[in-house]
């Protein structure tokens, strides 16, 4: 029915529902890092400070937009908005509910990598649009860190779709539900590239070279405030949900049903478990510099990631 | 041709990597420096000027508010050259305080910069546990002086507070604690891979460049070159005690790091020896209110290198001319050696390398018109 | 990793933020607040007031009926004044939440209680 899908689409498990889960995610992230350090994190907030995220987006939309008057002026309105829909397009190919995701096709795992490469084009849009010196200095950067981690990852989002003889993300969750395994105990190593290069991807220390605020104040976000500010976290939070969904869906059995708990529930925990990696990951290590992080890449990821393949090639972990 | 090749990056006077305003021109080539003109005096508030028109026991309340990380090593080379002018002998008592609460600085402020360069090196988590563990030199100040970081404990004459046996229970209980966590910062910063990518051969410093340029403190003692006003010229009972100098020979930010996370180590053994050789007598004796005409230098080894106060008096109760040389303005000219030809991203961590203390530093501002470009130095 | 061991165990510890001001770290004694006169010791010798160095300290008027005018937003804490007392009529309190937006109402003044006035002789005993 019509009016089923829309609620789908648009509710659950679609625009609002993933809406909060990145609020919830952002919530996660910054209570697990600030516990780490010794801190409490968002306090008063709500209960435990989970409405926190919430309440800065709320407070972002009122501000000033503050527009540079030397900016594209075309490319600075369009690219906070599209940075923020990106992402909210890309989930919909997710499994989040059920198996099958909303909208699954063969190949949509490389309409996901491609949707990454588009994200950090758009950044790197974004702090070009801006004329601003430092600006211009992260966008180099975000887009030399594209060069240098894409290559691993794309190879090794493949692996668990040679296994799966599928080459999409909802195909490669029920191969898993069928053989009653996770991906990550066939590719180990694969999960663990995986992991970094989405560090890469998410601009996470110890890869958060565009925007290393000692450095460049803050990269390619600089010269946003307002409303565009809002709308890049905004996105920056969707493609942690996004970058965690996949993760989960190609390693980590996705949203299956286990005994009474429903899919959706095993898809928020498991999901929450990588953003705390993430996390815990962010606050254990100092920030890389950009010629240190792309040699790092093309020396040990390309050939890590390579070996996985061949790997999966002669047959283990298929 | 049209385009310059460069590109012209200021840092400062707001930025997110001076926790203080200065001002640096970078000319970038791509990622490279190839280019470092600081502008300095951000932080100039007149002090020198406000000396001469307060006596010189009020004057000690303006030195210690030189800077608020090094106020015990300021008051107390003020309190020295007025003594010397005055030509007061200060008791022992009051010179073993004196370095103990010295110490106890060194100890606050080393473990306040490993959490800075920390932080600009994007280890968030270091600079917040090396904060954490201020906090007990912190209240240990607040118990011994009564204010955390404004101490007045230093007069003209001596101290004004002693220190009880409960409070040296107290300073030695701490500093166990403390001592551990020295340790422990030390073994991190020697051994986590992240840190040490970002912090070896980064603003490099050949010993010979840093005897020519005049570097001061850890700056110089990490190119190898043991220079310290403790074992030079001792002030204040430091010649009755036993310490090493450190120093290192890795010559950049890594050896800073390394040299004064052992000179806390250093440190808690003064502060102890000390503890137990406290003689016994008065703390504080009187001084003048005239001072005798006269000149005088003093120096003292802040946390930061060597600070030298000049004062001229003539005979009233006002100083006629003071001047105070904190060690950052003579780390300067290394930093502009340090800071060409490395990578953009480096540019914070050599910045705390040094341990800048800009509003320490922002005595006077130098303004030489350059020679053919007529650009002001 | 040296500092993944520290992480964890700072997890299972509570935070070391002071949950202010819900939460108070007590102040210790000795500790250099707001200074407090107390009138009944004070004899008005001015003491104080050439003591401060930045000048937070005036004596208003003369005689018994003299009142000492403190301006906390000039203070520094220094503990001079209350060093250099002679009756110990100066005591440095534990008050060190002194913010305020109004800075009239950070003049505090001091007087001593005013004497009950003698009886008058009554006019026989006087003359006769």
């Amino acid at each position: 029915m019509v009016a089923y899908e829309i609620f789908q689409l648009v509710v659950f498990p679609g625009a609002l529902f993933v809406i909060c889960l990145a609020f919830l995610y952002e919530w996660v992230d910054r209570k697990l890092f600030a516990r780490v350090q010794g801190r409490y994190g968002p306090l008063y907030t709500g209960p435990a400070g989970i409405l926190q995220p919430v309440a800065d987006f709320l407070k972002l939309i009122s501000k000033e937009d503050i527009v540079p008057r030397v900016c594209d002026a075309n490319l600075f309105f369009a690219v906070p908005v599209m940075y923020a829909a990106l992402p909210l397009t890309a989930l919909f190919i997710m499994p989040i509910a059920a198996p099958e995701a909303l909208i699954s096709f063969e190949g949509d795992l490389i309409f996901i990598l491609f949707s990454f490469g588009l994200m950090t084009l758009l950044i790197f849009l974004a702090g070009w649009s801006s004329m601003s010196r430092f600006s211009a200095i992260g966008s180099v950067r975000s887009a030399l860190q594209m060069l240098s981690y894409e290559i691993p990852l794309g190879l090794v989002l493949v692996c668990p779709a040679i296994a799966a003889r599928s080459l999409s993300v909802s195909g490669i969750v029920q191969w898993q539900a069928a053989i009653a395994m996770w991906g990550a105990a066939l590719q180990p190593i694969g999960l663990a590239v995986v992991m970094v290069c989405m560090l890469a991807e998410l601009e996470l220390v110890p890869f958060d070279i565009p925007e290393a605020e000692t450095e460049i104040v803050a990269g390619w976000r600089t010269e946003f405030t307002g409303r565009r500010l809002a709308l890049f976290r905004m996105g920056r939070d969707l493609e942690m949900v996004l970058v965690s969904a996949l993760v989960v869906s190609l390693y980590l059995g996705g949203a299956q049903q286990l005994w009474l708990i429903p899919a959706a529930a095993m898809f928020v925990v498991k999901t929450a478990a990588v953003v705390a990696a993430f996390s815990f990951a962010r606050a254990l290590f100092a920030r890389f510099r950009i010629d240190q992080m792309i040699a790092g890449m093309w020396k040990y990821m390309l050939p890590i990631a390579a070996a996985q393949v061949v790997l999966v090639q002669m047959g283990l972990g298929a | 041709m049209g385009y310059a090749s460069t590109i012209k990056v200021p840092f400062g006077p707001q930025h997110p990597a001076l926790k203080e305003p200065e001002h640096f021109l970078f000319e970038v080539d791509g990622d490279t420096v190839v280019g470092v003109t600081p502008r300095i005096g951000y932080v100039h508030r007149g002090i020198e000027k406000a000396l001469e028109l307060s006596t010189y026991g009020h004057g000690i309340y303006l030195a210690e508010r030189v800077c608020g990380i090094c106020t015990i090593a300021h008051t107390c080379c003020y309190a020295q050259a007025i003594e010397e002018l005055m030509g007061i002998d200060v008791p022992p008592r009051a010179n073993y305080i004196r370095m103990i609460m010295s110490e106890l600085e060194r100890l606050h402020s080393h473990s306040l910069w490993v959490g800075l360069v920390a932080h600009e090196a994007g280890f968030d988590t270091l600079f917040m546990y090396a904060w954490r563990d201020r906090e007990a030199i912190l209240n240990l100040f607040q118990e011994l002086t009564g204010g955390r970081v404004l101490h007045a404990i230093n007069t003209l004459g001596g101290v004004r507070r002693d220190i009880s046996s409960e409070m040296a229970d107290r300073i030695r209980r701490t500093l166990e604690h403390f001592e551990g966590r020295a340790r422990e910062y030390l073994r991190i910063v020697r051994t986590e891979p992240t840190f040490l990518r970002r912090t070896r051969d980064v603003g490099v410093l050949k010993p010979a460049d840093a005897a020519r340029l005049n570097a001061v403190g850890p700056t110089l003692r990490a190119s190898g070159i043991k220079g310290d006003v403790r074992r030079d010229d001792p002030y204040a009972a430091y010649d009755e005690m036993p310490f090493n100098v450190i120093t290192s020979d890795s010559c950049d930010v890594f050896g800073r790091t390394e040299v004064r996370a052992e000179e806390m180590v250093e440190s808690i053994g003064i502060i102890r020896h000390a503890l137990e050789h406290l003689p016994e007598g008065v703390f504080r004796v009187r001084a003048p209110r005239n001072v005798p005409a006269g000149e005088c230098v003093s120096r003292v080894e802040a946390p930061r290198g060597e600070d030298m106060h000049y004062a001229r008096s003539n005979g009233t109760a006002k100083p006629d001319r003071y001047k105070i040389r904190a060690p950052t303005l003579a780390n300067i000219p290394a930093l502009c050696k340090m800071l060409v030809g490395i990578h953009v991203a480096d540019i914070p961590i050599i910045l705390a390398g040094i341990d800048p203390c800009f509003s320490c530093m922002d005595r006077m501002v130098f303004i030489r018109s350059g020679g053919a470009t007529g650009r002001a130095r | 990793m040296s500092i993944v061991g520290e992480a964890l165990r700072q997890l299972r510890r509570k935070p070391c933020t002071v949950r202010y001001p819900a939460e108070k770290v007590p102040v210790p004694p000795r500790f250099r607040g707001m200074p407090a006169w107390e009138m009944s010791k004070c004899i008005l010798c001015v003491l104080c007031q050439n003591a401060c160095p930045p000048g937070a300290i005036r004596l208003i008027g003369k005689g018994p009926e003299a009142e000492i005018e403190y301006l906390m937003d000039r203070c520094i804490f220094c503990e001079e004044c209350a060093e250099v007392c002679p009756k110990r009529a100066i005591v440095m309190s534990a008050h060190f939440e002194l913010a305020g937006f109004d800075r009239s109402k950070m003049v505090f003044r001091f007087r001593k209680e005013r004497q009950p006035e003698p009886p008058k002789p009554s006019a026989q005993t006087a003359n006769g």
